[in-house]
């Protein structure tokens, strides 16, 4: 990581450095899931200036916080930037966190992730169609071409998403991406658990309904 | 559609490994950057380097060894 770094800050050796950030997440990323405890454990280590405890943090974290962004954001570069600028600002409020008041560390990441990715749908308001809806971004992916089935799937849940209203999206965000429960969700938007129990299983609906549709009419099997 | 299903299917939104690798370089490089302290870089600035400092004293005495008798030619040839 270091040396990546220091690479990095050469631009001649960028190219390489790329490609040791690449290798870095191929090879070095902690794909066992932590219970709490262990997180918990981790955090005090990062606080206390364990490097290499913050990286384990990180990557535990990192596809959680861009997969409950990306639900709420129109874009892959938009989450990117969401996710990199959440990420920064969880590790350097590290000591801002409490277990004490019985939130989750993935909870409190996911509220840092939701207030950045509203800072950017502010910014963005002047751009809203007049059906509210956020307008389409060409999508400058990079990721997709991998596998076929996976990019059609994805393709036709951001098709879906995108026809939910904000509040619903943000809500099955951050229960399918987060994996949160409705009563963290509850917690984080300031609504009642109740309430949103109620939007969770009519967006859960509408996403079902309208993501099956968009597969079949393609010809692909769910 | 269940709920399992969905979940499943949201794995679909994590980003590929060339941004995972871009999004992870820029956080540490942010993170590197704001502990490198200030006092370190401005010392770093002004450091004196070994062969720097030795590349330049050898040009200075050279440059004296050459200019005097130029010098010395020119003011003979203005008088």
């Amino acid at each position: 990581m270091i040396l990546t770094l220091g690479m990095a800050a050469l631009p001649s050796l960028r190219p390489v450095a790329s490609l040791l950030a690449v290798l870095s997440v191929l090879f070095g990323a902690d794909g066992e899931q932590l219970d709490e405890d262990a997180v918990l454990r981790l955090v005090e280590q990062a606080r206390a200036g364990d490097r290499a405890a913050r990286q384990r943090l990180y990557r535990q974290h990192v596809q959680r916080v861009f997969r409950t962004v990306r639900g709420m954001l129109r874009s892959d570069a938009e989450a990117e930037d969401a996710t990199q600028d959440a990420m920064f600002a969880a590790l350097t409020s590290l000591d801002r966190y409490s277990p004490r008041s019985g939130v989750r560390f993935a909870a409190w990441l996911t509220t840092i992730a939701v207030n950045t990715t509203r800072r950017r749908f502010r910014r963005r308001r002047l751009e809203l169609t007049p059906t509210g809806e956020l307008p389409d971004v060409v999508a400058t992916d990079d990721d997709v071409g991998d596998d076929i089935d996976l990019a059609k799937q994805r393709a036709a849940l951001l098709q879906a998403l995108a026809e939910l209203e904000p509040r619903e999206r943000e809500i099955v965000s951050l229960r399918y991406g987060s994996e949160l429960n409705a009563a963290e969700i509850a917690k984080q938007l300031k609504l009642e658990p109740a309430n949103v129990r109620k939007i969770l299983e009519r967006a859960r609906v509408r996403l079902a309904e309208r993501i099956e549709a968009l597969v079949k009419s393609r010809g692909e099997p769910a | 559609m269940t709920d399992t299903e969905i979940e499943r299917l949201w794995s679909a939104l994590e980003p590929s490994t060339r941004r995972r690798a871009r999004i992870e370089t820029s956080v540490f490089e942010w993170l590197e950057a704001g502990e490198a302290s200030l006092v370190g870089e401005w010392l770093g600035l002004l450091k004196v380097e070994p062969l720097t400092g030795f590349a330049y004293a050898a040009v200075g005495a050279l440059s004296l060894v050459l200019l005097s008798p130029v010098g010395w030619i020119l003011s003979a040839l203005l008088r």
